[in-house]
This record gives C-alpha cells, structure tokens and sequence, in this order.
C-alpha cells in the first residue's frame, strides 16, 4: 500500500511524480509520488539552502517508449 | 460435348449458353434485392445486437470492478466493522427525485435542497460505515461509491434499451444505441480509470483550478466560509484578494457559490471583479492544457452555484471573469498529466495580468479556484 514505487496507469503507463519546490532558492525536486503527498504538503529540506520545502506539483507523465 | 450441349438447354429453348448465364445473372441479382428489401433491416438489427451485447457486457465487468473497488477501499483503508457489502449494493441503487419544474420559481433553491440533502447523507453514511474516520478517507469513499453509482446507472439504463429494442425488434432504438455505444463506453472507461487516482488521493485534472490559487494561500490564515470551502486573504499589487477553494487534500468540491455569496453579502465587500479558475472540456483536436480566457461563471455542475455567483455578480454588477484550463474528460477525472500541472504556472501570470488589467490598486478581487481539490491542500 505505501509503496513509493511510482504509481503506474493501466493502459497509457503513466508514472506519477511529485515535485518538490524550495520557496526561497526555487529549486525543484522530482521524485516518484508516495501515498500520502498532497499538494503545499512540507517535504524534506532543500538541498541547496536548507530551507522546508512544499510539493508544489503532482502529476503524470507518460514513460518514453521502450526503445 | 457438342452431343450434351445440342440436346440440352439449348436445343430445347433455342437460347444460346451466354444467354443461360445472363439470365441466372439478372434472377440472383433479384433475388439479393428482394431478399436485402425483406430482411435487411433484421440482418442489421441482429448484428447491431451483437455489437451492443459485447458492449454490455463490457459495462457490466467495469461496474462490478467499481463495486468491488469501493468495497475493497471501505475495507482496507476505512476498515469498516462489518462487511459493507450489502450496504454498498444499497447504496448504488439509492435515488434523487429532482423536484418538479412546471412552477420553476425558485426552482434552484429546490435542486439545491435536494441535492445537499443527498450529499450529508452520503457522507453519514460513510461516516457510518468506516471506523478510519479521517475526512479525506470518507471523501474518497464518498468518491469511489459516486463512481461505482455513476457506472451501476449507465449500466442499467444500456440494459434498458438493449433488452426493450430486442423484445419490440425496434430497428431505430437499436441502431441509435449501436451509434452511441462507442462514446458510452469511452465515458465509462474514464470513470473507472478516475477510481485509481482516487484510491490513492493524487490531484485529478479537474483539480487544476485549486492547484492554481494554492499558491496564494500557503502560509495564509484559512477560514472555512461554506460547506467544505475555505477562504484566504492575500494581496497582489495593491489588491486584496479574497481565495476561495474547496477544504483540501480531501476530495471536495466545495461550495463556492455560497462562499462568494457571503463575502459580498454578509463581510460586505465590494469585489471590483470576480475571477474564476476552472477546467474545461476541451473539443477533439484541442491540446490539453491550453489556456482559454472569457467571461460568465466557470463552473460546471448541475447549476446551483453557477446561478448563485451569477445572481451576486449580477445583483452587485462585479464582472465575472474566466480562465479556463483545457482538457479532455479522461484527463479531468484522472491523475493530472503533466501538461495541465504546468499550465497552472500560465494560469497564476494570467490571472495577474487580469487583475492588473480590470482593476485598480486599492481595489478588492475575488478568486475562486474550482474543482476537485483531492491532493491539493492550502
Ligand atoms: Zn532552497
């Protein structure tokens, strides 16, 4: 059930991820969607300047065609 | 052979074999005209049967995998008590008897009434039935068991005409279900898909509207102003914006009409705009999440809060203006695709633009994201 693998769409194989986006420096963190996340949900602190960051994006996105 | 042939047909009729073969020509050509005059009709009927049975049959697996869906979600997440089984089967065949519009005076107050009467007693019921009585479990119970309802009707209503058309060999009722088959299922598929990205509580399409003025609200004092919706007090250049959102992560829609009713009405604000954030269907051939501005309410439903924002907006002359979000009816009810997250970065520089463009500083503005605010807090 709280698996962080990413989400999968059963048809169009959509993975879904969750952004994550420091409010001070502005940067972005993609990472599988986990059950739980919600959109201005408190994630982990940025990388950069140490600052909480906010998911700020959850979506889908088709996996390039395996080639 | 010359022997055969000159004691045969020929000898006996005086016609010649290319004649012979002319004349079989011209009486199976008939006879296919005759026979497609008289049974035409019931060959197309029989396969139009076929074409609607395999599509039937189709509906029925999608709605008894939304029943078990739901059932298995009010078990595994809501840990219900008891096997909620046949309170679900219950549920899917509940009715709501619209009221009645030959007298339609004051006909919303009457849908609004019979529509918010279903609503908490939906959410009793679930409420009832789950002992994990935190609100976006019950909110997406509440959610799943519409979809399992929404699939169990179109089913029913499929079987309806299917079996009608078959009893009464009604040609014309079979050949429109055939013609419509196509777009029914397209429309079923899509709501079983919305039970994945439900379960799980990820933003939906739809959701678009409250992703967007999340981002003014963050860190903001909330008030909850309606059922189910919440409200924010920001600034933009000079403007105080008054946000207004459905009560996420929960999966919500809110009460918006209510929600704009008070703040003009009862905090007595003079809004020299009203904005609205939405989703829109897009047409065949659009792309998803393309931009689109206008005026009037954006809102979908079944019309109680668009008439009441249009009756506020009216009474008190605030324009009401729209920014819509493109996308196809799969991408509002399912897990947001990357094309409509993004656009909500176009829409807020819209919207700014919009509130620099039709007001002043000083001036007051209304802002109302709409839709499904599942996996989308304040
Ligand atoms: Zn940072």
């Amino acid at each position: 059930m709280m698996s962080s693998v990413p989400a999968t769409d059963r048809k169009s194989k959509l993975l879904v991820y969750s952004i994550e986006e420091c409010p001070v420096c502005g940067q972005k963190t993609k990472r599988a969607f986990a059950v739980g996340d919600y959109v201005t949900k408190e994630a982990a602190k940025c990388t950069k300047c140490g600052n909480q960051t906010r998911v700020s994006l959850v979506y889908a996105e088709s996996t390039k065609p395996s080639g | 052979m010359s022997l055969i042939s000159s004691i045969g047909l020929q000898g006996l009729t005086g016609l010649s074999s290319g004649d012979t073969v002319t004349i079989i020509y011209i009486i199976f050509f008939m006879g296919l005209f005759v026979f497609q005059f008289a049974f035409g009709t019931r060959i197309q009927v029989y396969f139009a049967l076929n074409d609607i049975g395999r599509g039937l049959s189709k509906l029925k697996v999608m709605k008894e995998k939304s029943r078990k869906e739901a059932i298995d979600y009010l078990v595994n997440v809501g840990k219900a008590a008891n096997d909620p089984s046949q309170r679900v089967d219950q549920f899917l065949d509940y009715v709501t008897i619209m009221p009645v519009g030959i007298d339609p005076q004051g006909l919303v107050n009457k849908i609004d009434h019979v529509v918010t009467t279903n609503n908490d007693r939906v959410r009793a019921e679930v409420g009832a039935l789950v002992t994990q009585n935190n609100p976006v479990t019950v909110s997406i119970s509440e959610n799943l068991l519409e979809v399992a309802t929404a699939l169990n009707m179109i089913h029913k209503v499929v079987r309806h005409y299917y079996i009608l058309g078959k009893k009464t060999n009604s040609y014309f009722t079979l050949i429109q279900l055939q013609m419509l088959m196509p777009m029914i299922i397209q429309e079923s598929d899509a709501l079983l898909n919305a039970v994945d990205s439900f379960k799980v509580g990820q933003p939906v399409g739809d959701g678009i509207g409250p992703v967007s003025v999340s981002k003014f609200m963050v860190g903001k004092e909330k008030r909850a102003i309606a059922k189910d919706t919440v409200m924010a007090i920001s600034e933009y250049k000079g403007r105080k914006l008054y946000i207004v959102k459905a009560d996420g992560p929960m999966a919500y829609v809110g009460q918006p009409g209510v929600a704009i009713k008070k703040i003009v009405e009862e905090m007595g604000v003079k809004p020299s705009a009203i904005v609205m954030i939405d989703a829109a269907l897009k047409l065949e051939g659009e792309k998803t999440g393309e931009i689109a501005e206008g005026v009037g309410a954006a809102i979908g439903g079944i019309g109680v809060e668009k008439f009441q924002i249009e009756e506020v907006a009216t009474t008190h002359k605030v324009p009401l203006y729209a920014i819509l979000v493109k996308q196809s009816i799969l991408e509002a009810i399912t897990v947001m695709r990357k094309e409509i997250a993004e656009a909500s970065e176009r829409v807020v520089q819209t919207l700014q633009r919009v509130i620099e463009e039709k007001t002043k500083e000083g001036d007051d503005v209304v802002v109302a994201g709409i839709g499904n605010t599942l996996g989308v807090a304040q």
